[in-house]
């Protein structure tokens, strides 16, 4: 990459990470309501409760980190890229030599940075405040496995963020980001579901997302089916919305 | 093709088509480094398309633009631009000074970030949200972003819409200091006394077509000149007028004359020598905003 892309990607790496830990909605929807949740949910069940034999502070901690990062790419990069567009902003940011692709990419890296620290203050939480036992693989795998699933729900975010209104774009990401959540599992688990409930989990990249972090703490193989179906999410949504960017453009 | 001088911009017979009208009508429009271009003309008669062609945010649909000799979408050639757009608003969650920063960074050779806070007159807002600026503050926001890379050609389009008296003043004082650095500027405008201030030539432009080219000087005399209104006494005859050189039209309400002339200081001079008896002279200078509406009227007139 040329030094002065280099220069400009990383000042607007830093110009989004400010704006995104600024945004109050951002903070409490995505930060302050998991670890909120997670502490509600373990404090308020029996202590010895399990699911799928996997210890049950451990797997709400997994399901509240997954919870977390799907909230954090749909809704964040969806208003801002609805709103630039909107007001003018992307426009403007053609004429200037920062390129596109560095753009939409430093958003990206600001996100997954953002994630990342998320899912590690809420390890961090859990281990130290709820004493979850894990080994040192199960830790680093589990975290892993939920951010990088964390970038297909960007795509997701790019995808609702075409929608011009952007106050339309609050409403149906949060409505996308709730659903999802709850629909996939993640706020109670599909164990408890009833089959109808469950059929409608196991189609959502949520449900795939937490899927794969619980097998790796209850021991399981690697979730290749998650890494399938979530692969499979990613491209419909860049496909979709790139489509649908590339029509708006031309009319 | 005049290729030997050093342009900033070469508009060739561009025509744009937006839904089978013609918003731009074959235009040609060359400008040289370091002048200061207005274009000017009613809502809706191109300025806006025509400047977003030479940006590059737009293709022609037939002609060609070249924006410092390159095309406008080069890496290369957007170093060296700046713009103010039409309907900017500011980024949510950063400050005035972290909004021009981030810009100043997208730039090789940005200005210093206090010279750019005192351009726009932004210094004592520099650590408020940018989203919470007044209308008119965001226009000069959007001036520093504009300027931030120090720019060897700047765009302003309809620069002033939403400044106070006050801010407006402030602005042309930095748009001048800037083109006397030889940058060359291209601004929009309805505001007509600006262009007359601020530009050393004067493009109009009326449905998509070029109808004027000139210094602010040459449109006024060329357009609507300039009128002598008197009173004239029984000696005075048509004939006796149309004999005075400079005389380029009389007119008749009873006895009361309006000469037109292209200088009438000289006008009135022979006018005395002459011994013309006249009462009552009024000397009108047509301002820009009569040869600007004169220029409009006729070309719709065609």
């Amino acid at each position: 990459m040329d030094a002065s892309v280099r220069r400009a990607a990383i000042a607007q790496l830093k110009s989004e990470l400010l704006r995104t830990m600024r945004n109050k909605r951002f903070v409490f929807f995505t930060i302050i309501m998991p670890i909120a949740f997670y502490f509600i949910f373990t404090s308020s069940m029996d202590g010895d409760l399990t699911v799928d034999g996997i210890d049950w502070a451990a797997y709400y901690l997994m399901s509240m980190s997954a919870y977390g990062v799907v909230g954090s790419g749909i809704t964040t990069l969806s208003k801002k890229f609805s709103r630039e567009r909107s007001q003018g902003w992307s426009r403007l940011l053609r004429i200037t030599p920062l390129p596109s692709w560095a753009f939409v990419l430093s958003k990206v890296i600001a996100q997954g940075l953002i994630n990342l620290c998320m899912i590690i203050i809420l390890f961090v939480i859990a281990s130290v405040v709820k004493g979850v036992e894990l080994s040192a693989a199960q830790w680093v795998e589990s975290g892993l496995w939920i951010w990088f699933g964390s970038f297909s729900f960007m795509a997701l975010g790019t995808l609702v963020g075409t929608i011009r209104n952007s106050d339309v774009v609050q409403v149906v990401g949060m409505i996308v980001y709730l659903g999802m959540s709850m629909l996939g599992g993640l706020w109670f688990p599909v164990e408890s579901m009833s089959d109808t409930m469950r059929g409608i989990a196991h189609a959502m990249p949520t449900y795939w997302l937490g899927h794969g972090a619980w097998n790796l703490i209850g021991g399981g193989a690697f979730d290749w089916n998650g890494v399938f179906v979530l692969g499979a999410y990613v491209i419909g949504f860049v496909v979709l919305s790139s489509y649908i960017m590339r029509k708006q453009e031309a009319a | 093709m005049e290729t030997m001088k050093d342009w900033a911009i070469q508009i060739s017979n561009v025509t744009k088509v937006y839904k089978g009208k013609k918003a731009v009508n074959d235009l040609s429009l060359y400008v040289e480094k370091g002048s200061v271009v207005a274009l000017l003309g009613p809502n809706g008669a191109g300025k806006t398309t025509t400047v977003s062609m030479i940006l590059g945010l737009i293709q022609p649909t037939s002609g060609s633009v070249k924006l410092l000799g390159g095309d406008p979408k080069d890496r290369s050639v957007r170093d060296r631009i700046g713009a103010m757009l039409q309907d900017v608003s500011v980024i949510d969650n950063l400050t005035v000074a972290e909004t021009i920063d981030l810009f100043r960074h997208y730039y090789k050779t940005p200005l210093p970030l206090a010279q750019l806070l005192q351009i726009s007159g932004l210094t004592n807002e520099r650590s408020k949200m940018a989203s919470s600026l007044s209308g008119g503050q965001q226009r000069r926001l959007g001036f520093a972003m504009a300027a931030a890379g120090d720019p060897e050609v700047l765009f302003l389009d309809e620069p002033t819409v939403g400044m106070d008296v006050t801010s407006r003043q402030l602005f042309w004082d930095t748009v001048k200091a800037m083109a006397g650095r030889g940058r060359t500027i291209v601004l929009t405008t309805h505001y007509l006394e600006e262009a007359d201030q601020i530009a050393d030539r004067i493009v109009v432009i009326n449905d998509g077509r070029l109808v004027a080219d000139g210094t602010p000087s040459q449109i006024k005399a060329t357009t609507i000149g300039r009128t002598i209104t008197f009173t004239a006494g029984p000696s005075v005859t048509n004939e006796l007028l149309y004999a005075i050189a400079g005389v380029t039209d009389a007119e008749w309400n009873g006895r009361r004359v309006r000469l037109y002339s292209s200088d009438t200081d000289r006008l009135i001079a022979e006018l005395i020598m002459r011994g013309v008896e006249m009462k009552d002279i009024e000397i009108q200078s047509g301002g820009l905003e009569e040869a600007f509406r004169s220029l409009v009227s006729s070309a719709k007139e065609e």
